[in-house]
Parts: structure tokens; C-alpha cells; sequence
């Protein structure tokens, strides 16, 4: 079996090591001028991102009144937090919603990308049509969707009730939480399998065709083919772009709130909780750790299991 | 290698794209379908409308509203009265426009506007100097400065929002809408630019080191060399950037909407819409309309720069 090639960005006649001892002048004007050109950038995403972060850890601690004053309650709010049921009943909705969706986005994405990579007339078309659900911004599609799905007017009742009868009569699939979940999934599919095919399709532009001809030369068949060629060349992309899905799955928001209100997965959850009604900020904030720190284990896990780095 | 072709098996591959197409496009359609029908159109599972209904497009782009809701008495007294300044003309119609009030969308459009074009300037401005510094300047922590980058990754928008939002409001940003307005403005900025400054930085990588040296021994300067090789030379790439970027703060919700609550004038067009929704204004073809109009102009500029924006994409440089 060939190595599995991680293509790592190189420095065209890159500058060797800084010698700190002996540096000359140039080098020392060189990285003075580095970190000048660096530090905006630097410096805003320690004040807005890592800052922020630490800062929400802080804030995890206290409960907050609305005079402004900030008490130290201790662990109270994680206490509180971990003990209500509507936690858990959230930590299950993303877990479902996270595994389904991640499975759907990339079986699809890589079943479009083998299909992509044949030859077709208007092949170029066809590829930048599928990637619209991913380009549109979300807003603009969830009412398309809420209205597929309408109870009266939803063409999703009108075949599945009217036209094929499955149902007995008509229903809003997305007014119920156990159902409106399973359509909050389809649409995560939907509006992110165009990045997962495309990622693996450029991968699988660069594979040999010689590969597959030696291949067919032996007889193997076209199941064997994409056994033993295809899938370890695409291996380390989709493990890769799974850990993304992933990660980006568990932290969605405007996805799961926008199409229903119906689905609390973490983040729409932790929002509902820090924003809206009582608005319990401590209680958001301890939320929102203890949703990074479920995510950190999994990627940790995911990093040493499935990528074996 | 020559193979034969079987009939059957190409019309099913042929059923197999249609199908896939199919699925990605069939709520645009449903889209495109619903904002073009007449209320009494909406129960009809056929795509293509009865009858045509423009209203709701007019509507929102205030085109044809101007005399509408005009009483006939008002527009003659405006006739027989050439001495008044067009001021004072726009003041007296305004009186009677109320389109303005359903759904101001030209308003919510002009504020994602500038809000999504000042933020990917800024965040693209900034990710030039910071990506030529790590791609091709050698100092130390920098390899911590690149990866730092990749790690912004994991943090999703709800972790940021709280902190954020307290910072923001005991710093009195909040209070005033210009303050929220800078306020969503930096926000927007910082979660587009680990993207940019990523993006660019594997695009400079690529630009070949000997014009820069062949610049710096005629005497240029590093400024010299950015300003007059680097960006001209990616001014693609920096061009994709910035719709990437532009196209992360248009379709922004979460912090917009905790931002923007008290400030109706400062709404953009996600909040807008989603607010649209809930209220008694509601009505599909309005709503569908809006939804077109919004998605529009992004899929217009992907589109125009889409070969050049997957190759990015495909670098590795993406967020959501």
C-alpha cells in the first residue's frame, strides 16, 4: 500500500534558523519587522478571542445582578447546571444531532464527490449549482424549509400524506421536538455536504489514474477499486474534515435556532438560558465551558484514535 | 481505455445527478416559486405560479410605494404648490408611507452592507501584514503565532458571546448605537480574520521568493516589497478573502441579534428577517421575497469569484 501523502505547505528558498548567538543585523531588523507586522493581528485576537475565553471561565464563577455586581458563588452554578435535566435532555439532543449529521454530510458529500469526479456534459455547471445550499447564508433558506415542511401548505404533506398516504393525517414535522430534530439534521446535511464534497473531490483529482488502470489490468472490480485505491488515498481528508464536522456540528447555532425553536442542542440552549427570559449569564457562561471542555475531550480522543498523530 | 457504454447503466447515472442536483436546489426553487404567488396560490404543490405576483418584490425595494397609500387630495394640494422644496415634498409623502414600518428593507440592507464591506476591509487590511509576516519573515514564535491561528477553530461563536457582550456593556459600548454599531463592526472583524490571515498565508507562500530578492537588491524596502509585489501580485487571492470575509458577516445572526436588540434602526438583514417572521406581518410571499433578496447578492458574488474561492477553500482556509 502507498504512504498516505499529508501535503504540508513549503517556504520557497526559506531562510535557514536563526543562530540566536551570532545573529547579524539584517535578521534582528527582520524580526523586529515580523512581529510589527504581526502584532495588530496578534493583539486583537488575544483581546477578542483568547481573552474573552478566559474571561467566560471568570464569569463561570459568579452569578450576576442586575445592578452590575458580580457575586462569587464557587462552583454553585456548575452545581446547578449539571443537575438540571434540561441539560441533559440537551447534551442528548447534540449528541444525536452531531452524530447524524457528521454521518449524513460526509456519506453524502463523498458519494457527490465519486459522482463529481466522472465525466458529464455540463459537468462545471452541475458543480457550482450543488454548492449553493452551502453559499446562501442561512437566514434566507430556513423559511424555504419551514415552508416545505408547512402542515397546510408543505409539499412534504402534500406526497407524503395526500399522494402516498403514509401518514393519516397532516402533521407539523417541525412543531414537535422528536421530530423537528430529524428535519434539523436533513438541513445540516443539506446546507453543508457541498464543503465536505468539495474538499474530497480535490483529493481525489490528485490521485494517480495510473493506479486505476493498473488495477483493471489485474481485473479488479470496481467495488475493489474504490476499496483498495480510493478510500486510503481519501483516507486522511475525511477523517479530517469529520473531526471539522464535528467541531463545528457541536458548536452550531444559527442552523438548529433558526429553522426551529423546538430543537435545544447546547448552544441554542446556553443562549435561551443567557439571554432570553431571566437572563442567567452566570449559568450561560458555565454552559458555554463546560460545552468547550466536552469538545476538547472528544477532540483529544478523536486525535489519538482516528488520526493517530 | 475504450470501454463500452451500457445504455441503462448511463441513464441511471444521469437519474443519480439529476437526483443530486435535485436536493441541493429543489428550496431555492421552492423559494423562487412561493415569493412569486398570490396568497390564494400558497396550497398549490405546483412550482410554477398561477399567476404572477410581484407586490411583495415592490414592496421591499420600495419601488412604486411612493404614492400609494396617498390620499388623491394630498397629491393635488402638492400639484398646485411648486413652491415647495423637495424637503418639504418628501416630508408631507412620508407621513404616508408605511411600507417603511412592515419591513424597512432597504434600511436592514444598507446596514449589512457596510457592516459586512468595513469589517472584510479591516480584517483583510490587517491579514496582509500579519500572513507576509509569518509566511515569509523568521522570527521567533512564530510557529506559535500560526498554529494560535488554527486553534481559534474550536471556539464557537457561544463561547465568545457572553464574554463579549459583558465587556462590551461595561465598557458602555452598548449604550449607544454608534458604540453597538463598532461593536459588531470589531466583532465581525476578529471572526473573519484567523480565516484571512490563513488564507493569505498559504497564498503568499506561493508568490516566488527571487522577485523579492531581486527588489531588495535594488534597495526596495519590506514595505516596499509588500505594497509593490505581494498585493499586486495576489491581488486575486486577496480579492476572494475579502468576499469570504464579506460573506461571514453577512450572514451573521448570533451576535447580532444579542447586540442589536434595543436598536431597531441598526438591524441587518438576518435579524431583520428573523424578527419579520415572528410578527403579525408575516406573510410567505414577503418573507420568501426577503429571503431572495438576501441570499442574492451573496450567491451573485460567489459565483463570480467561485473557481478561485474553492481553490482557497480547498487550501484549507475555512470557517463557520
Amino acid at each position: 500500500m502507498r504512504e498516505l501523502k499529508i501535503r504540508k505547505p513549503t517556504l520557497p528558498h526559506d531562510p535557514p534558523p536563526i543562530a540566536l548567538a551570532g545573529m547579524n543585523a539584517r535578521a534582528l531588523r527582520e524580526q523586529r519587522f515580523g512581529w510589527a507586522l504581526v502584532s495588530p493581528s496578534v493583539f486583537i485576537i488575544l483581546a477578542l478571542i483568547l481573552y474573552p475565553v478566559v474571561y467566560n471561565i471568570y464569569l463561570s464563577f459568579f452569578e450576576f445582578k442586575l445592578t452590575g455586581d458580580n457575586i462569587f458563588v464557587g462552583l454553585r452554578n456548575y452545581v446547578g447546571v449539571i443537575t438540571d435535566s434540561e441539560f441533559h435532555l440537551a447534551i442528548r439532543s447534540t449528541l444525536v444531532y452531531v452524530f447524524f449529521s457528521t454521518v449524513g454530510t460526509t456519506l453524502l458529500g463523498l458519494g457527490v464527490a465519486l459522482v463529481m469526479n466522472k465525466k458529464f456534459p455540463l459537468r462545471g455547471f452541475v458543480r457550482s449549482l450543488i454548492l449553493l445550499p452551502y453559499v446562501a447564508p442561512v437566514i434566507s433558506v430556513v423559511f424555504s424549509w419551514q415552508f416545505i415542511f408547512d402542515p397546510v401548505n408543505g409539499i412534504f404533506m402534500d406526497v407524503f400524506h395526500n399522494k402516498l398516504g403514509l401518514f393519516a393525517e397532516r402533521f407539523s414535522l417541525i412543531g414537535s421536538p422528536d421530530t423537528a430534530i430529524w428535519v434539523a439534521i436533513l438541513f445540516g446535511i443539506w446546507k453543508n455536504f457541498p464543503f465536505t464534497y468539495l474538499m474530497i473531490l480535490s483529493r481525489l483529482q490528485a490521485i494517480d489514474e495510473t493506479l486505476y488502470e493498473a488495477a483493471e489490468v489485474d481485473g479488479a472490480s470496481g467495488w475493489q477499486k474504490f476499496k483498495s485505491i480510493t478510500l486510503p488515498e481519501v483516507y486522511f481528508v475525511v477523517s479530517a474534515l469529520i473531526l471539522l464536522r464535528v467541531i463545528w456540528n457541536f458548536n452550531k447555532f444559527e442552523e438548529v435556532y433558526l429553522l426551529t425553536s423546538n430543537v435545544k442542542v447546547l448552544s441554542v440552549y446556553t443562549y435561551l438560558k443567557a439571554f432570553t427570559g431571566t437572563m442567567d449569564l452566570g449559568q450561560g457562561s458555565t454552559l458555554a465551558v463546560l460545552q468547550f471542555v466536552i469538545l476538547i475531550g472528544f477532540i483529544l480522543f478523536y486525535v489519538k484514535k482516528v488520526l493517530k498523530w | 481505455m475504450v470501454k463500452k457504454k451500457n445504455p441503462l447503466k448511463s441513464f441511471g447515472f444521469f437519474l443519480l445527478i439529476l437526483s443530486i442536483v435535485a436536493f441541493s436546489i429543489f428550496p431555492f426553487v421552492q423559494m423562487l416559486s412561493l415569493s412569486l404567488k398570490y396568497q390564494w396560490d400558497w396550497g398549490n404543490p405546483s412550482l410554477i405560479p398561477r399567476k404572477i405576483n410581484l407586490e411583495a418584490y415592490k414592496e421591499l425595494l420600495n419601488i412604486g410605494q411612493d404614492l400609494k397609500n396617498v390620499p388623491e387630495s394630498v397629491l393635488t394640494l402638492l400639484d398646485e404648490t411648486p413652491e415647495l422644496t423637495s424637503q418639504q415634498r418628501a416630508a408631507i409623502l412620508s407621513k404616508y408611507q408605511s411600507t417603511g414600518e412592515v419591513f424597512p428593507f432597504l434600511r436592514y440592507f444598507g446596514n449589512s452592507l457596510l457592516l459586512s464591506l468595513s469589517a472584510a476591509l479591516l480584517s483583510v487590511c490587517l491579514a496582509i501584514f500579519g500572513a507576509y509576516s509569518f509566511s515569509r519573515l523568521r522570527y521567533r514564535g512564530r510557529s506559535v503565532i500560526q498554529r494560535g491561528v488554527l486553534f481559534v477553530y474550536m471556539f464557537g461563536g457561544i463561547l465568545l458571546l457572553i464574554p463579549l457582550y459583558r465587556l462590551f456593556a461595561s465598557m458602555g459600548l452598548l449604550s449607544t448605537p454608534t458604540g453597538t454599531f463598532v461593536g459588531l463592526l470589531v466583532v465581525y472583524m476578529v471572526q473573519t480574520l484567523p480565516v484571512s490571515l490563513y488564507m493569505l498565508g498559504n497564498y503568499f507562500r506561493t508568490v516566488p521568493f527571487s522577485l523579492e530578492e531581486a527588489a531588495m537588491l535594488e534597495g526596495a524596502s519590506r514595505m516596499g516589497i509588500i505594497m509593490k509585489i505581494i498585493i499586486p501580485l495576489s491581488a486575486s487571492a486577496i480579492a476572494t478573502v475579502y468576499i469570504y470575509s464579506f460573506m461571514i458577516a453577512w450572514n451573521e445572526y448570533l451576535f447580532a441579534s444579542v447586540f442589536l436588540k434595543n436598536y431597531k434602526m441598526l438591524y441587518t438583514l438576518p435579524i431583520g428577517l428573523k424578527t419579520l417572521f415572528v410578527s403579525k406581518n408575516a406573510i410567505w410571499d414577503r418573507i420568501m421575497s426577503a429571503s431572495m433578496l438576501t441570499a442574492v447578492p451573496v450567491m451573485a458574488l460567489f459565483m463570480s469569484i467561485q473557481n478561485k474561492i474553492t481553490g482557497g477553500m480547498a487550501a484549507g482556509g475555512v470557517k463557520e
